[in-house]
């Protein structure tokens, strides 16, 4: 396999842009007509995603140290979607079919046994991983709502019962998918450790014109039935580290930090830890009595509500308030506190929070790689 | 023809073909009299007729092969109008489905944009009610304290001479505390009646909310 001759096809082809994937999946369906119903019916999500994974392969494809954990991540991911050995080969017919339609005239039988060789090599990865993940592992869990807490019009506590033990760090997530939207799946976080009774919690936002979180948010009861993937994430707690810890939240990106903290509250000697918990208005602050409760117990733990769009005067409404919360960016009171060198950071909300966050961090000397972190977006995959 | 001839031999008049029913039910009629064997002519009249349907049969075949091989050539040639070559219908089937699917997409944007846009909305009026709420409480607060003063200011203005007590309070001391007692008994009163018609108000808007998610929402639609 010949790597630049490669990437140089695929350069050529990916720059139709959108119409490729559009005939890679009409062509798939075309062929095996029974495949169509394992995507949801709008598909230009989908067709970003097979394009963005093909360049990220095709670009790696001469680096297999970098490419391989990518490939076999996918290949376990694929699991869930019901994907099985015997779909390999019609996707990878199809994906020839795309590339030599859209390559034209310069298709030689040199580009198509690269083609072929990198396939080949991409499959047996993803279905090595896929195996082997399967012995260990269901490609889903069932679980059923047990308890719906709406502490907003958009924001949500669900409690979900997992049909069988599901293990993870806390601070990790899994693919959600409801009945009433097949196929469309979104990444929560569980917002505790593990219980003995395995139940997990996860903190819903309402996304507007979202398929999957206004379901979960507006239209889920108890009894209602969920499917989950397997845990992923690496915002989990470094157990080894001495060092007292940051937990900086935005919104619902509270749900991994809080798992993490309930992780260091069933340590003998927990660190010190400070949780700062943001919002852009006071009752987005959805589970600040909790928090306020947990910081009244465990003398470690000092909890900091901060809210960004709300004025800190002191206006006659704030007769009606009760406790303290800062007012400003969370990024900013974070910084406030410091200093925080000599602390383990851990960041979790909407990007740009987190980008500041991490941004006024490093300024205030805390090394890089002592901040773990995960935005929405990446949790959104 | 002899009478003895039997009544099934093939009638073989020109045009008429030749079945492998008749073929199996000829019967010849026996030879005339003092010779052995079939009639002759009846033989040969027949052999003639197979010969036909022979070279009918040779010639229909030659005329499928050219049709067979023509239909080939054009097949391989892509295909005259209306007949098409099984790779141009592939590409013809992915270019439909190409486009239904385009059309399911630009359906489920258009639906997303629509919500995204109601939910937009429906959150701008939450916040215009939440500050109209806002300031209706500080106008209430604001009101109750001005007419209270007011009130007070008179009670010590039209006050009576105070009548005889055990132990007098100063003068000033008095009707500073009239003055006081006024004011909150004002300040709460005019605070109350606001209160309470603000309170009604707010109730009869959540009725309304109530009703017409309900009405939305017919028993629990899948969203």
């Amino acid at each position: 396999m010949d790597a630049q001759r490669l990437k140089h096809s695929f350069d050529r082809v990916a720059r139709q842009g959108d119409s490729v994937a559009m005939f890679f999946y009409s062509d798939l369906f075309v062929r095996n007509p029974h495949l169509r119903d394992m995507f949801p019916i709008g598909m230009s999500g989908q067709r970003d995603k097979l394009l963005r994974a093909l360049g990220h392969i095709v670009a790696q494809v001469d680096d297999l140290p970098a490419l391989v954990p990518f490939l076999r991540q996918l290949g376990r991911d694929h699991r869930r979607f019901g994907i099985v050995a015997e779909h390999y080969p019609h996707v990878g017919a199809s994906l020839l079919a795309t590339l030599r339609h859209f390559t034209g005239d310069d298709w030689t039988d040199d580009v198509e046994s690269d083609w072929n060789a990198a396939y080949s090599l991409v499959a047996k990865v993803m279905l090595e991983a896929a195996d082997e993940d399967a012995l260990s592992r269901p490609a889903w869990w069932n679980g059923q709502v047990v308890a719906v807490e709406r502490r907003r019009f958009d924001i949500a506590v669900l409690r979900v019962q997992p049909d069988r033990p599901l293990p993870y760090l806390p601070g990790q997530s899994v693919a959600l998918e409801v009945p009433s939207r097949l196929r469309h799946w979104r990444y929560y976080s569980m917002a505790n450790a593990p219980r003995p009774d395995h139940t997990v919690d996860f903190h819903v936002r309402l996304v507007d014109g979202g398929p999957v979180s206004p379901v979960l948010v507006r239209g889920t009861e108890a009894g209602d039935r969920v499917r989950m993937g397997a845990p992923v994430g690496t915002l989990t707690l470094d157990e080894e580290s001495p060092r007292d810890v940051l937990l900086a939240a935005g919104s619902t990106g509270l749900a991994p930090l809080k798992a993490i903290l309930e992780q260091i509250s069933r340590r003998p000697v927990p660190p010190r830890v400070h949780l700062f918990f943001g919002a852009r208005t006071r009752d987005g602050l959805y589970d600040l009595e909790h928090l306020t409760k947990l910081a009244c117990e465990f003398r470690w733990l000092t909890v900091v509500p901060a809210v960004s769009d709300e004025p800190g005067g002191h206006d006659l409404s704030a007769v009606f308030r009760s406790g303290d919360v800062e007012y400003g960016n969370l990024s900013d009171v974070v910084a406030g506190h410091g200093p925080w060198d000599g602390h383990d950071a851990y960041v979790c909300g909407p990007s740009a929070m987190v980008g500041h966050t991490v941004e006024q961090l490093t300024r205030l000397g805390v090394a890089r790689d002592r901040i773990r972190l995960e935005t929405f977006t990446e949790a959104q995959r | 023809m002899s009478a003895l001839n039997p009544p099934n031999l093939p009638v073989v008049s020109e045009g008429s073909r030749l079945t492998p029913g008749e073929l199996r039910s000829v019967v010849f009629a026996r030879a005339a009299l003092g010779r052995r064997g079939y009639d002759e002519e009846q033989v040969r009249n027949f052999l003639a007729h197979v010969e036909r349907e022979l070279v009918l049969i040779y010639n229909d075949k030659a005329a499928l092969a050219d049709e067979v091989n023509r239909l080939r050539a054009q097949v391989a040639q892509g295909g005259a109008p209306g007949v098409m070559a099984p790779e141009d219908a592939h590409f013809q089937a992915v270019r439909i489905l190409s486009q239904a699917q385009q059309t399911a997409d630009l359906y489920v944007a258009d639906a997303e944009r629509y919500t995204r846009e109601l939910a937009h909305e429906a959150r701008l009026h939450r916040e215009a009610i939440l500050a109209d709420a806002k300031g209706r409480a500080e106008h209430m607060l604001e009101d109750a304290h001005r007419k209270a003063a007011e009130v007070a200011d008179a009670a010590v203005r039209a006050a009576p001479p105070p009548p005889a007590r055990p132990v007098p309070l100063p003068d000033d001391e008095r009707r500073a505390m009239e003055r006081e007692i006024a004011y909150l008994r004002t300040y709460s009163d005019v605070y109350r009646t606001h209160l309470r018609s603000y309170l009604e108000a707010l109730l009869r808007n959540v009725d309304e909310w109530e009703s017409s998610e309900r009405a939305s929402l017919p028993g629990r639609s899948p969203d």
